[in-house]
């Protein structure tokens, strides 16, 4: 029988007036390797970030399988953000300790558990380097190696393969098959469904803050009547994307105004006769 | 605190001030300048100033002298190795001052100067035309007016001895009786403590917040950019841990090149000491205390504001853009804080915001120890910072502080 180690019960989450999430409800069993698949500004990184603790739901809870809140227990969690997040005047093993001192774990347990991760992403030798003249592979393997190091109960991987190159990009999704082997439970978001269907014990198909889809990639199929993934994904997705909204999180409404009033107007001649809309 | 929150803010400060070190940019910025800049303001500049006299004191000038009948005794005062003098007869001007046909010549530097002299009845009248433009102009102008000061005391001299009066008691008729620095009965400790509460307050407050800019943006704005914010966020610490941790992180850099600014005016004042210029300040212990202690209050509030205030902006450019003119806020009311006379100061002042903790260090450099004065601005300064934690708090604890505009 398998164990929920995260519930997330009707999470919705917005910004301003913007929604990100509407009514989210779901569970990340122990043992799995959960995709959260989505075009960009799907609400993929809004989820995460919920599960990470980083946002707070504006309505509805998302806690761990004692009931504490994830922003309450985040030593259970391991996070490898979008932009990795190393320090570059650090090295790849004070980056990785730094976090660790923060999940309270002490520095030879830190170290034995990167060194066994480091031997399989063949990143041992780098660890005493800066990580300012690492590559975008070994940046996010060390970011990998930071989130392992405190035996995190959930992985949380947001598009961990983005902009490498596939050597590197095959090593990452390795290291995960072998953590799921392992029994870890992993959280990985991507927008390549061919990425997720091999990775990945179950999809959850995310469009414009709703979940259009979930369950394993063969229910997908079924569901969908399609013959691939990437059928499935159309069928399910056919409402036009929304943009990103990280514009309206960022951004005063008197510094876009005051950005706008010296922006030119673009001429209807470039936006052609649809610049009315 | 419990044993863990600690340790973690230990942790952030510490992982701060390690990767602060390692920019030779911040070294150079927080270390060697600090160490350097008032040892090159007191020492070398005055020896620049000092080796500056002495080659202008050397340089050979032309002035050329008008006048129908040039007294003798002028012509010796101005004849020396350093100036070539050429005598003219006067030409018909009036007034002396008016340049007429001589202006080309001053313009083109042919002459450095023109002394024109003339007597009419019992008077000698002069006029001096230069380029005050030109150093060498300016320094043959002033080797005329020292001849005509000796020229004209010799000629005060003869004409009251003429008179048949005392030339001395002519001239001075009232006199000072005694040593003059007698008459002052502040200690040489106090007088120095008075010059330098003068601009210690100022140089403080002023490095204390410029020093603090650069950290306080790269621990905020700067690493929200990097992309590094979002994996700290998701870190089992408090968002008070957090900004406890980046404050120790900022306080430390910034503390460490107050530090060493205060080493190196110690420095030059030991140095101008030894040249009698100025001397050391004499400070109760008390006094020395009150004086950590505000300054620490002082940080407390610059810091908390400025982590808060780069916390708050979305980009390093903004909040750059906001705490760079921000420092106006101190140098103002430090500037305004000079010129408050500390005989008989309303106690209202020591409660006014960066005015009140200026106005204790100029006081506490004079030994001054008003216990009124300090219950007002130790009350008032811990309430400002208590707000500047309160406020830099609740920025920290925004939500979109995790978004990255990279």
């Amino acid at each position: 029988m398998t164990e929920t180690l995260m519930t997330i019960s009707n999470v919705s989450k917005s910004f301003g007036e913007v929604e990100a999430l509407r009514e989210i409800s779901l569970e990340i069993n122990s043992g799995e390797v959960v995709g959260l698949v989505g075009s960009n500004g799907a609400g993929k990184t809004t989820l995460l970030r919920l599960m990470s603790g980083v946002y707070k739901p504006t309505s509805g809870s998302v806690c761990l399988d004692d009931g504490t809140p994830v922003d309450k227990m985040r030593q259970r969690l391991g996070v490898v953000p979008e932009s990795t997040g190393l320090y570059s005047r650090l090295t790849a093993w004070e980056n990785i300790r730094y976090h660790s001192r923060m999940h309270g774990i002490d520095d030879d347990d830190s170290w034995n558990r990167t060194s066994r991760f480091a031997k399989h992403l063949d990143m041992l030798e780098n660890l005493g380097r800066h990580t300012k003249g690492f590559s975008r592979g070994m940046k996010q393997k060390t970011a990998l190696l930071r989130a392992l190091a405190h035996g995190p109960s959930v992985l949380l991987l947001d598009e961990p393969t983005a902009g490498l190159d596939i050597t590197s990009a095959r090593t990452v999704r390795a290291l995960v098959k072998q953590l799921r082997d392992e029994g870890g439970t992993i959280v990985y978001s991507t927008h390549h469904l061919a990425e997720a269907e091999q990775v990945c014990d179950r999809i959850i198909i995310i469009h414009n803050g709703d979940i259009q889809a979930d369950g394993s990639p063969a229910e997908l199929l079924e569901d969908t009547n399609s013959k691939n993934l990437e059928e499935a994904y159309v069928s399910l997705t056919q409402e036009k994307a929304r943009p990103r909204n990280d514009d309206l999180e960022s951004e005063g409404k008197f510094t876009r105004w005051w950005r706008r009033l010296f922006t030119p107007r673009t001429p209807k001649t470039i936006l052609g006769d649809d610049s009315s809309e | 605190m419990s044993n863990g929150s600690f340790n973690r803010v230990k942790s952030i400060a510490k992982k701060e001030v390690i990767e602060f070190t390692r920019d030779w940019r911040t070294i150079i910025a927080i270390i060697v300048i600090p160490i350097l800049m008032f040892p090159l303001l007191f020492i070398m500049f005055p020896l620049l100033l000092e080796s500056e006299a002495a080659e202008l004191n050397s340089i050979v000038v032309d002035v050329v002298i008008q006048s129908e009948e040039t007294p003798d005794v002028l012509i010796e005062e101005f004849n020396t190795s350093t100036m070539n003098i050429l005598e003219e007869n006067l030409s018909n001007v009036s007034p002396l001052s008016e340049p007429g046909d001589d202006l080309e010549r001053l313009r083109s530097l042919s002459v450095d100067a023109i002394l024109r002299v003339e007597q009419r009845d019992d008077v000698w009248y002069y006029a001096i035309l230069h380029i005050s433009t030109s150093e060498s102009s300016n320094e043959a102008r002033s080797r005329i007016i020292e001849g005509l000061i000796v020229w004209e005391n010799n000629e005060t001299q003869r004409i009251i001895s003429e008179q048949g009066l005392d030339v001395n008691s002519t001239l001075n008729p009232v006199r000072w009786d005694g040593d003059v620095s007698q008459g002052d009965v502040a200690t040489e400790g106090e007088q120095a403590g008075m010059v330098l509460s003068l601009f210690i307050p100022l140089v403080l407050a002023v490095w204390t917040f410029s020093s603090a800019i650069q950290p306080s943006i790269d621990m905020t704005a700067g690493e929200r950019e990097r992309g590094t914010l979002e994996a700290l966020l998701s870190l089992p610490c408090t968002r008070n841990e957090l900004l406890l941790g980046k404050w120790l992180g900022v306080a430390t850099i910034t503390g460490v090149g107050v530090i060493l600014q205060i080493f190196g005016l110690l420095f030059a004042i030991g140095y101008l000491a030894t040249s009698s210029i100025i001397g050391i300040p004499d400070l109760s212990l008390e006094a020395i205390l009150l004086i950590v202690i505000s300054i620490m209050l002082f940080a407390v509030m610059v810091v908390a504001l400025e982590l808060a205030l780069a916390m708050r902006s979305h980009s390093v450019k903004e909040a750059g853009s906001i705490l760079g003119p921000a420092i106006i806020l101190i140098i103002f009311p430090a500037l305004f804080t000079q010129v408050i006379n500390l005989d008989g100061v309303e106690n209202f002042w020591f409660a006014v915001p960066v005015v009140n903790v200026l106005l204790a260090l100029r006081e506490l450099l004079m030994d001054r120890v008003i216990v009124e004065h300090i219950a007002i601005w130790f009350g008032t300064s811990l309430l400002y910072a208590l707000m500047a934690a309160y406020y830099a708090a609740k920025q920290f604890g925004r939500e979109d502080i995790v978004t990255s505009l990279s």
